[in-house]
């Protein structure tokens, strides 16, 4: 459950530490985004001599969160963390490599890049 | 779908069952109810409590090595489907299910029957401990001790 004012980690290599999401892509007014969901976020932390500069305003999808993820299956999985990949607006990841396991749910919603950079994908 | 067995009591899940959680290194803890997932949030060890598969396998409570257990394993190459297998499998399943049972049952019997060893050093060191309340044999009967020189002092007395 990612809303605005979330801290979120990078789990790619793009040059940002931490987001703070802003606003979620999809409805007017929408609460909170899931797993799977962009996210528009400002770059709070971002490591120095890196394309990404802190305060930029951002495109996120997001690969973990510490909120259950239930499957049609009826599985649970839950992460560690909340965790974003950042994107461009077609989205393609900005980073060359992902970091961590990812769901199996972003190659369905065409975030397929991330799914085969992951090293991990359950 | 496959069967797992949970991470903290070692308990099987069934299909719809429990939750996974997945640390960062993508390591994932599989559980089969809420309460072994809130033990595993207070971070508590399964060795260390006592109503885990693990605690009891740890402390001789369970049978833990029996050639019931090798049929419950871990294939990852699937059998192709053969109709005379599966049913001798089916029957075979019941039949080391009732094994299994019996030996668990006369373990625990065996675990539970008194020490030998044990029992005989505690009771040596009982003895040994209190052998001034053993009487030796013989001390209970009463022997006439006649003193030969108490009669004549006697008689003197009786004579003044």
């Amino acid at each position: 459950m990612i809303q605005p004012q979330t801290y979120l980690n990078v789990a790619d290599n793009s040059g940002a530490r931490k987001l703070m999401c802003i606003r979620i892509i999809g409805a007017s007014n929408r609460r909170y985004a899931h797993i799977g969901d962009v996210i528009v976020a400002v770059i709070k932390e971002a490591i120095p001599n890196t394309p990404l500069e802190r305060s930029e305003v951002i495109r996120a999808v997001i690969v973990r969160t510490c909120k259950e993820l239930k499957r049609n299956n009826g599985t649970i999985i839950r992460y560690d963390d909340n965790a974003a990949v950042v994107i461009d607006q077609e989205g393609n990841p900005k980073g060359t490599r992902v970091f961590g396991a990812i769901p199996r749910e972003l190659r369905q919603l065409n975030f397929t890049k991330i799914v085969s950079l992951a090293p991990e994908v359950l | 779908m496959r069967l797992v067995k949970c991470w903290f009591c070692s308990s099987t899940i069934y299909p719809g069952h429990g939750i996974q959680f997945v640390r960062n290194d993508a390591k994932i803890f599989r559980f089969c109810r809420s309460k072994c997932h809130k033990n595993f949030k207070m971070k508590r060890n399964p060795r260390k409590v006592k109503w885990t598969k693990a605690f009891r396998a740890a402390h001789g409570k369970d049978m833990t090595k029996d050639t019931t257990f090798e049929f419950e394993k871990k294939r990852n190459r699937p059998e192709r489907y053969d109709r005379n297998l599966t049913e001798n499998t089916l029957k075979a399943i019941k039949k080391i299910d009732k094994i299994r049972s019996a030996r668990e049952a006369k373990h625990i019997e065996d675990r539970l029957k008194p020490n030998k060893q044990k029992q005989f050093a505690k009771d040596k060191y009982e003895l040994d401990q209190n052998i001034h309340l053993v009487l030796a044999p013989g001390a209970s009967e009463k022997v006439k001790v006649v003193v030969p020189g108490e009669k004549s002092v006697q008689n003197e007395a009786m004579e003044e």
